[in-house]
């Protein structure tokens, strides 16, 4: 062995990157991009507060997200004091359900669940205290408040579906040891775990679905023996899980509770007992919710929440601990809208917070005498509360006045914190889940475009005259412009940024001031500006999502000419808006079925279009005027792919499929990718080194798939002419791993694809790879420098038809290289410009080390030289030496320091200017920013320094202003000068 | 061995993957184009990673082997203290079909359940600092059936450097495993730590002193001094070391080229060019009548 490479060679292999890569200076942080730092919708169950340190008095907010975010936040600023990305490692989203999160009182940790793991967190620093995984999902989560030990530990219920055993888990809270283990062998669903002082309980369902009856097993605290088990019958017909309400996991007196489909009535059983009491509910009642401490200590009170269609309603109620009779205590009256309540405890006490529309209200469970009252200040914005979490500070001295805090989720997605009827913070954490996002022009200069195209189409005179009227008509703006000119003269010699006039949306000269329109699978649609930190403009419900459903967009399309924005969803719904406005056009809701399998963006006689493909990639007949000009590419039901054409008929057009490329056996498709709609070539060919040129193959009908076996773990890319179905080129990798994500991305006349390969090498047997890979293809149209292959210069062809030579149809030319990535990446797209001059750039999401990186075209050029270096040619090409890894450059990562999360999808789309691509990345964050691949070229970044240009040439003014009289006064002096 | 991206010795070169593992597929499709690569490719089958298979063929006897492995994050140069480290922190094994993930604990450790035997490959993702990828392998001692269970670990856990796009079997610096002291199997890897991660450009700042390290205006300092001070250091000069001087002045071929510089200083020379005389030919003369009233005081100051 020789020396050993270590830190120096990772180095110099950084260093060896081009210094072409454009990072981001730390001035233009906030400046070019912006970040919402998101958790996604708090839970009801699994938000709260909590003191991480015994002894300090501050608390923090936290939450496990139905994004799966476990995160701590400052009730003081809300901004996140950390966050783990709990749902991160779990590539099947659907074996997931709710997530679980516990914190025990006094303690420093915070316990979560998520999918079959269990971990807990260091309260204050969110590192990692234990985790294990267990088999099967976790179906609740408690804090074991009795231990042996001065310290309090967690319990887990885990279900294990195949085998339909259910096993409780005590778990100790610092190692994650398991003390005991309990299981049930009986195929029951396991529903929750509660504790009171002496026992644990575990309720099932029992039965068969649609006619359940609730059994509860108490165990034994310390062993975790089976002690007792009661079938508590429900009277009513329990259909499923959601029926049943458990609450006060860990009070004194813990219960179940449950209604009837028609929401008459309320029995609620104490756990341990056999019976159960009835409680009638307010007419008309749509939901009930149970608020009830989780204390031990805490006195054994709860409180029944029903919300009927316009109003909402608290009841309060009491438990005796000896007999276990539940008594009514009072009521809060119905107050119309929204409403949430949240319980707190001091020490023993309990209290209830009321939040409405408009006030906030606290009283304490004993007796319904208001404690405090707040009327919710600035009211602009309309709270309607969802669900709350809140904290109650009983003031020291005489006059004993409480102050509360309440963060509270809104109808609008949104968390808010409400600090004594002011708000403090709205965090907009709707914004998490977006599925589908689009950039969007500001619609505002259209009617100038129009009255453009208007004094184009008229005769001179007419056009003149028009435009004179135009010009006095603008006159109207010039005072509002001159008042401006200062404060934009100001900023721009400051570099600070130039605000938009009252907050109305304009274009800029540069481009870079779009909407970006994101729809999340809440059912939300956002308008964000982007030429404003991303600053939402607009909000708008779609549709409302139940909940457990997620909103399924196949696909967004902006008309820009109209200003609206059709978004269509799998179940044949969709929603057009206004771009500006948010304001919906039309819209249909979403079925109860999927229908649709994806749409594609056509042309028809009528302009871009989105086309719904149905499921087995059925289209239907199409009117003529709506039907496609291109082919169609469908998945057929068997995974096949189909070329589908429209033959108009009359007036309707019918469906034809004109190719069918049915992939090998055992091959599934995993990813596809296709040019996208604007991809500009600014060049049709590549100027080599000594001046000849090789022709690009731009063929806008090509798409790539890329299929993997999972059986013998090969990944086969082939690139399609879509026109005809003809395999144009296809590559197989060995060695692949089907279980990771395959991704690829298209563009000009290059294709790369990403996976994890584990193979040994072809030219040498002997050696083995393994690691995240990346291929790059480019396709020539002929391997000839100066040839343009068999087409020639043609302007058009087909296809379908044989090219006249005897080679046979005109094939690319394919050059390939593959690298080895330092990290995952996923999310793949191109960067965009106007013309395309600028160099590209693949930006990909980095998933494990939570960034997006933009790699530079060049670096994964497949004609790098191989085993030798440059030639002078070569490196006048922009071509170096081959080197098979590519690390992560820290001056690559467009995302810096930002700690971006859960990224889905990346879009990106060309400014006015040349240099610059603008990029928006949703997912569970919201990130953008500008790239600029070739460095700012056309506009003068921040670096210039205006100041400095402006202050020379004042020194040069004043400097010449001072010399000129000096100087004239010597040459007079001189020339008067006696001669000696 | 040496590996430099620069300029790698032979051996490491021939390490590099730098054959695309493409392989045209010919059963599909109509006019498949074998040739089209510029690079003759043969065909090979490669096979899949050997150990791999191997060592879970031989594990799959009984319940499958499983092992905790702890990575630990020492203090270092780049990180003297890894509290620091930001929670998000977390360590990823990745094998063909096998992914562990295990986040940062409080006192700097990744635990990692349940892993099967293979070997892995070992990356730590932190938004502040790079580490080494490592290699670990994991495989079933082979003297366990031989000595005492109870007291040898039947799984044994190594781990080495090891360099991204390089040969798999190239391992580097083995790296440093112990058997923790707590449970048996639990096997501790020390991560290595390549340096803090610089996401940022710096900006080329505007400074006087820049300018001034400049050696153009260093010179031009220079010259200018000369130009201004000289007059100056030959007025206060006593008058008979000055004729002295000049006397030396006249055999100095430099002579004609100074007395222009300190004439012109003198007597504001250029303010006194007679443009038209000089273009009307006559310079000369019209230079001599001028330099009488001019040349006086230039010879007085000499």
């Amino acid at each position: 062995m020789l020396a050993m490479p270590s830190a120096t060679t990772l180095l110099v292999g950084l260093l060896a990157l081009p210094s072409a890569v454009r990072a981001v200076f730390r001035d233009e942080v906030g400046h070019i991009d912006y970040h919402y730092q998101l958790l996604g919708l708090p839970q009801r169950e699994t938000t709260f507060f909590h003191r991480p340190r015994k002894d300090e008095q501050g608390s923090l907010l936290y939450t496990l997200s139905d994004e799966g975010v476990l995160g701590a936040v400052n009730p003081g600023t809300g901004g996140v004091v950390w966050r783990q990305f709990l749902a991160g490692d779990n590539n099947n989203e659907t074996a997931v359900g709710d997530g679980f999160a516990r914190a025990g009182e006094g303690e420093g940790w915070v316990a979560s669940a998520y999918g079959g793991e269990v971990h807990a967190w260091d309260a204050v620093t969110g590192r990692n205290t234990f985790w294990a995984r267990f088999p099967g999902k976790v179906k609740d989560l408690e804090v074991m408040e009795m231990t042996e030990a001065e310290r309090k530990d967690v319990l887990v219920l885990f279900e294990e579906e195949e085998k339909g055993e259910t096993v409780l888990r005590w778990l100790n809270a610092l190692n994650g040891d398991v003390v005991w283990e309990f299981r049930e062998v009986t195929k029951d669903v396991p529903l929750q775990v509660s504790t009171n002082v002496e026992k644990v309980f575990v309720v099932f369902l029992k039965g068969t679905k649609g006619a359940y009856s609730l059994k509860v097993t108490t165990l034994d605290t310390l062993t975790g023996k089976r002690l007792d088990e009661l079938v508590i019958g429900t009277k009513t017909n329990l259909n499923d899980e959601g029926d049943i309400m458990l609450v006060g996991a860990n009070s004194a007196a813990p219960i179940v509770a449950w209604t009837d489909a028609e929401h008459t009535a309320l029995r609620v059983n104490v756990l341990g007992l056999k019976t159960s009491q009835e409680f009638p509910l307010v007419d008309g009642t749509v939901e009930v919710e149970i608020h009830a401490p989780h204390l031990v200590q805490s006195q054994p009170h709860f409180l029944v929440h029903s919300k009927t269609a316009t109003g909402n309603k608290g009841e309060v109620y009491h438990i005796d601990l000896k007999t276990g009779h539940i008594a009514k205590a009072y009521d809060l009256p119905l107050l119309p809208g929204k409403g949430a309540f949240a319980t707190s405890s001091i020490s023993a006490n309990v209290y209830f917070t009321r939040i409405t529309e408009d006030e906030l209200i606290l009283v304490s469970s004993q007796s319904h005498g208001v404690l405090g009252r707040w009327p919710l200040k600035n009211t602009n914005s309309k709270v309607a509360p969802i669900h709350a979490v809140s904290e109650v500070i009983k003031k020291a001295g005489a006059d004993g006045s409480y102050a509360v805090r309440s963060a509270a989720l809104t109808a609008d997605d949104e968390w808010a914190l409400v600090r004594n009827g002011e708000i403090g913070w709205t965090r907009p954490e709707g914004l998490s889940g977006g599925v589908a996002a689009t950039f969007a022009e500001i619609p505002e200069s259209e009617e100038l475009a129009k009255s453009l195209e208007q004094e184009a189409h008229s005769n001179p005179v007419q056009a003149y005259i028009h435009r004179v009227k135009r010009h006095i008509n603008d006159l109207q703006y010039l005072p509002a412009y001159l008042n401006n000119v200062p404060a934009r003269l100001i900023s721009s010699i400051a570099g600070t940024d130039v605000t938009s006039s009252a907050g109305k949306l304009s274009r800029d000269s540069f481009g870079f001031h779009k909407l970006v329109i994101l729809a999340t699978k809440r059912g939300m649609v956002y308008g964000l500006d982007i030429g404003n930190s991303g600053a939402a403009v607009w909000q708008k419900r779609a549709f409302q999502i139940s909940k457990g459903q997620k909103w399924d967009v196949k696909g967004i399309l902006v008309n820009e000419s109209s200003g609206e924005v059709t978004i269509l969803g799998a179940h044949n719904d969709f929603v057009v808006l206004k771009t500006e406005t948010g304001q919906v056009i039309s819209a249909k809701a979403p079925s109860s079925e999927a229908t649709t399998q994806s749409t594609a963006l056509i042309d028809t006689a009528s302009g871009p279009r989105l086309l719904r493909i149905g499921l087995d990639g059925k289209i239907g007949d199409l009117p003529v005027g709506k039907a496609p000009k291109q082919t169609v590419v469908t998945r057929g039901a068997d995974g096949e792919l189909k070329g589908v054409v429209f033959i108009p008929d009359g007036t309707t057009a019918h469906e034809s499929t004109s190719w069918i490329f049915s992939l090998p056996e055992n091959q599934r498709v995993v990813s596809t990718a296709t040019r996208p709609s604007h991809d500009a070539v600014a060049s049709i060919g590549r100027v080599l080194g000594d001046r000849t040129v090789k022709y690009k193959y731009l063929n806008p009908n090509t798409i790539v798939v890329a299929a993997i076996d999972d059986k013998t773990w090969t990944l086969t890319v082939y690139l399609l002419d879509t026109v005809s179905g003809q395999i144009l080129s296809s590559a197989k990798y060995n060695g692949v791993d089907p279980t990771k994500p395959v991704e690829c991305a298209m563009a000009e006349n290059w294709f790369v694809c990403s996976f994890f390969g584990q193979y040994t090498l072809r030219d040498n047997s002997a050696q083995s790879l393994k690691g995240y890979q990346i291929a790059v293809s480019d396709l020539y149209e002929s391997e000839e420098a100066n040839d343009r292959g068999p087409l020639g210069d043609a302007s058009t062809f087909s296809s379908l038809d044989p090219v006249d030579v005897p080679t046979g149809v005109a094939l690319p030319s394919v050059v390939s290289q593959t690298y080895i990535m330092g990290a995952p990446i996923s999310a793949l797209q191109v960067s965009q410009t106007r013309q395309g001059i600028t160099t590209r750039h693949i930006l990909a999401y980095l998933p494990e080390n939570h960034g997006i990186m933009g790699i530079p075209r060049m670096l994964l050029e497949p004609r790098r030289p191989v085993d030798r270096d440059a030639t002078p040619a070569e490196i006048e090409e922009g071509l170096f030496r081959y080197h098979p890894a590519i690390e992560i450059d820290p001056k690559s990562v467009i995302t810096h320091e930002r700690d971006v999360v859960g990224i889905k999808g990346i879009i990106t789309s060309p400014a006015i200017v040349e240099s610059t691509s603008l990029v928006f990345a949703y997912g569970v964050d919201i990130f953008g920013t500008r790239v600029t691949p070739s460095f700012l070229f056309d506009i003068l970044g921040k670096g210039f320094n205006k100041v400095s240009l402006v202050s020379t040439v004042l020194a040069l003014f004043v400097g010449v202003t001072m010399l000129g009289p000096m100087v004239r006064k010597k040459q007079i002096n001189l020339r008067w000068s006696a001669p000696m | 061995m040496s590996f430099t991206a620069g300029a790698p010795s032979p051996e490491t070169a021939n390490q590099t993957p730098h054959c695309p593992p493409v392989s045209r597929v010919s059963s599909l499709g109509p006019g498949h184009p074998n040739d089209i690569l510029p690079r003759p490719l043969t065909m090979r089958i490669p096979t899949l990673l050997s150990l791999l298979g191997a060592a879970t063929a031989l594990t799959h006897n009984n319940p499958p082997l499983q092992t905790s492995l702890t990575v630990h994050i020492p203090p270092s140069a780049p990180l003297p203290n890894p509290a620091a480290l930001l929670p998000q922190t977390h360590a990823t094994l990745n094998s063909l079909t096998k992914h562990h993930s295990a986040p940062l604990s409080g006192k700097s450790n990744f635990h990692f359940h349940n892993v099967t035997p293979g070997s892995y490959l070992l990356d730590i993702h932190c938004l502040t600092h790079a580490f080494l990828p490592l290699r670990v392998d994991i495989y079933p001692s082979s003297s366990s059936s031989s000595s005492d269970p109870s007291e040898q670990s039947p799984i044994k856990i190594e781990a080495w450097e090891t360099f991204r796009g390089n040969d798999w079997g190239n391992k580097g610096e083995k790296v440093s495993t112990e058997v923790s002291d707590g449970k048996s199997g639990m096997m501790v890897v020390v991560a290595r730590m390549a340096g803090q991660k610089s996401y940022f450009m710096e900006r080329s700042s505007f400074s006087v002193l820049s300018i001034f390290k400049n050696p153009i205006i260093l010179l031009s300092l220079v010259s200018m001094g000369l130009f201004f001070g000289m007059p100056k250091l030959i007025e206060n000069m006593d008058p008979e070391m000055r004729a002295e001087w000049e006397e030396q002045q006249k055999s100095n071929p430099m002579n004609a080229l100074m007395g222009a510089a300190s004439g012109q200083q003198g007597g504001g020379g250029m303010g006194n060019f007679d443009m038209a005389a000089f273009l009307a030919g006559s310079g000369g003369g019209k230079e001599d009548n001028k330099g009488g009233n001019n040349g006086g005081g230039k010879k007085k100051n000499r």
